[in-house]
């Protein structure tokens, strides 16, 4: 009796994958320890006033991570995510600006916007069959292009506060938990849980790991990856109404700029791999943080705010190298 | 009847060689954009003549271009999702290099251009050992070393420029010049091309066509675990490819300093950046991104279309309208070439 009814439980523990992998807790270690540095070389770093804006600045960059995540576990990578915050941020910022839009308009517009520049990414790529990579570095320059052009000359001036619900003040936090980082956690949660214990999300991984074995088993492939540069494009239209709550006012042409790598690199020191077939969401967002905090510990000892980079640059060697590394234990076993 | 079907399968020809030859589609492209231009300019429809002059003198953007994407060219080649991001990087710091010394430290001119292409040369040999030697995918290796790089760039001379005197006279440099003896007939050249890009192509095609290391390049490309087994040495010849990319960048570093006529820290990196830009460079000149394919003739043929079509496009438009249409073109002809990529692979079992 107790043996029959251990049996299937067992089996659907070696079905599904382990709740946190290595990489995540490494991050978890990694985080700690930084910011135990910094709270005892810099005693402000551990106070509302500095983590606050730390989660708020994560935020647009772990959220876009997050479909970057799916996208990579495809075997595919989007590299015009930058040229797409800049046409989605513009859009709802001329919005809120010339037609006073409310918030929840403003938000479904920067969605829809972004949802459409990631069908066309998807179309391109699922059914072009074209590598990602180079279909996106196309559209990264279509993206930058329709961006600037909406920009006409200059800057967006005068941007209301109406989206100050996502923002650094007040106004962006509940029981002083920024509002941004809320909605980025809870859909990583979302995303995570779906990956994980749904079919559909398992069918990503089975993509990367081998497309043609996926197809053969039944899974609607290009579909599939269709779905993953049209998630793209919509997270990355929410992260557009973050990083405008984010700035002054006043919205200039360098938006989004470089914002491609930044999330690459959130998601590969997060663990997931780059051959696609493995990652993880959860990792992507500590990922995020960690950059980060890299970033907030660096201006709050003094140096020099570039420096950031060589550090990002070093973390991406670490994280993938450790996960290299474990790889070769792997087949080694 | 026997007259129209050879007639038949000659036309057919023509699509085949033009959809399979890249570089014959991109010889007629040049000559469509060139024309199209030339209609235009008698027109008057254009802020500014485009003749022969004029295309002459934008051929000094076609330098940099070109080089970074012959270092492409070798490291997409080199196969297992070669790729390098860090090219622009590697310009910026190569060039803060140059600058100190050549600027600061007072180098010779020779010595400081040698010491400059060395320098960039172990920026790049840092990616291939990443790379080859430890096993990292190319495009997390360049994404890790083109964020180190870009910073130290900045950082090494406190985000100032270095525009020294003897830096500012390198500006001299990029002048156009009348070619000895047949140059009255011809258009001035910028010196940049007779001085960097020149024997930059010459060298690229020589060490792909007529070296054993170009035959291995390609072999291990097509496919290094075949190469393996023939006994090449994959992961050596993988490697050198990225210290030649460096080694270019290094070349590159130099050029943009003469022509900025500053060693600027930010030089390869601001805005898009050189990387991209080189990368569609390559794509757009045939290089397959899966490696192992690829021609010299392609990219310098892919930049002239490339540098010709953006430099009509800035007559054609007021203001920095121009700059934005460049994003433009350059986005939809990468797409339609890649496109076209995959349509030839279906239909004629790839292309060269």
């Amino acid at each position: 009796m107790t043996a029959t009814m251990q049996q299937p439980a067992r089996v659907k523990k070696r079905v599904l994958p382990n709740l946190v992998t290595g990489q995540e807790i490494v991050l978890v270690g990694v985080i700690a320890v930084l910011w135990a540095a910094l709270a005892l070389s810099t005693p402000a770093f551990l106070t509302a006033g500095s983590i606050q804006p730390l989660l708020v600045s994560t935020a647009p960059i772990a959220l876009i991570g997050v479909a970057m995540t799916i996208v990579i576990i495809t075997g595919g990578i989007d590299v015009s995510v930058g040229g797409a915050i800049m046409v989605c941020s513009v859009l709802t910022a001329k919005a809120l600006v010339g037609a006073e839009v409310n918030l929840p308009v403003a938000v479904l517009l920067a969605v829809a916007a972004g949802g459409v520049l990631g069908l066309v990414n998807g179309l391109l790529i699922a059914y072009g069959r074209v590598h990602a990579i180079i279909i996106t570095f196309g559209t990264a320059n279509l993206f930058m292009f329709l961006g600037l052009q909406i920009f006409g000359s200059g800057t967006v001036n005068g941007i209301p506060g109406t989206l100050a619900f996502f923002g650094r003040g007040p106004d962006g936090r509940t029981l002083g938990i920024p509002h941004a980082f809320l909605i980025t956690v809870l859909i990583t949660a979302a995303v995570w849980w779906y990956l994980r214990n749904i079919a559909g999300g398992r069918h990503f991984f089975a993509i990367g790991g081998d497309e043609q074995a996926a197809r053969l088993a039944g899974v609607r492939v290009q579909r599939r990856i269709l779905l993953a540069y049209v998630l793209t494009g919509l997270l990355v239209g929410l992260a557009s109404c973050f990083v405008i709550a984010q700035g002054t006012s006043t919205l200039d042409q360098s938006v989004g700029s470089g914002k491609e790598l930044a999330v690459i690199a959130a998601v590969v020191i997060g663990g997931t791999s780059i051959m696609g077939g493995r990652g993880s969401v959860l990792g992507t967002l500590l990922g995020a943080l960690l950059v980060q905090s890299v970033a907030s510990g660096v201006t709050q000892l003094g140096w020099r705010s570039q420096l950031s980079d060589l550090f990002v640059g070093i973390f991406i060697i670490v994280a993938v190298g450790a996960d290299l590394l474990r790889a070769r234990a792997r087949r080694s076993r | 009847m026997t007259a129209t079907a050879t007639k038949q399968r000659e036309k057919t020809d023509y699509i085949r060689i033009l959809l399979t030859q890249r570089i014959a589609l991109l010889a007629v492209l040049i000559v469509v954009v060139v024309v199209t231009f030339f209609i235009n300019d008698a027109g008057g429809y254009l802020t500014a003549p485009y003749d022969f002059d004029y295309m002459s003198a934008s051929l000094i953007n076609a330098v940099p271009l070109a080089m970074l994407g012959l270092a492409e060219l070798l490291v997409i080649m080199s196969g297992r999702g070669g790729i390098d991001l860090s090219v622009g990087a590697i310009v910026s710091l190569a060039g803060m290099g140059f600058g100190f010394a050549y600027g600061e430290w007072g180098w010779p001119l020779w010595l400081a251009i040698l010491g400059t292409a060395a320098f960039g040369a172990l920026l790049g040999a840092v990616n291939g050992f990443l790379v080859s030697y430890i096993g990292f995918p190319a495009l997390i290796a360049t994404l890790a070393t083109f964020y180190a790089y870009k910073s130290l760039a900045i950082v090494i001379n406190n985000q100032q420029p270095i525009s020294t005197k003897p830096i500012q006279e390198l500006f001299s440099m990029s002048k156009p010049v009348e070619l000895p003896l047949i140059g009255e007939y011809l258009p001035d050249v910028p010196l940049g091309i007779f001085t960097f890009l020149l024997p930059t192509v010459v060298a690229v095609w020589l060490l792909l066509a007529r070296t054993t290391y170009g035959r291995r390049l390609y072999a291990i490309g097509t496919n290094d675990v075949a190469a393996r087994w023939a006994g090449l040495p994959v992961r050596d010849t993988r490697f050198k490819a990225y210290v030649y990319a460096g080694l270019i960048s290094g070349l590159v570093a130099v050029v943009t300093v003469g022509q900025f006529a500053s060693a600027r820290p930010d030089a390869g990196v601001s805005g898009n950046g050189m990387a991209l830009p080189a990368i569609t460079i390559a794509v757009l000149g045939g290089v397959a991104i899966t490696g192992g394919i690829g021609r010299v003739a392609g990219v310098v043929l892919a930049t002239l279309l490339i540098v010709w079509l953006n430099a009509g496009i800035l007559l054609a438009f007021v203001g920095n309208e121009g700059s934005q249409y460049q994003l433009l073109a350059l986005g939809s002809v990468l797409v339609f070439a890649a496109l076209l990529n995959g349509l030839t692979n279906r239909k004629y079992g790839g292309s060269s």
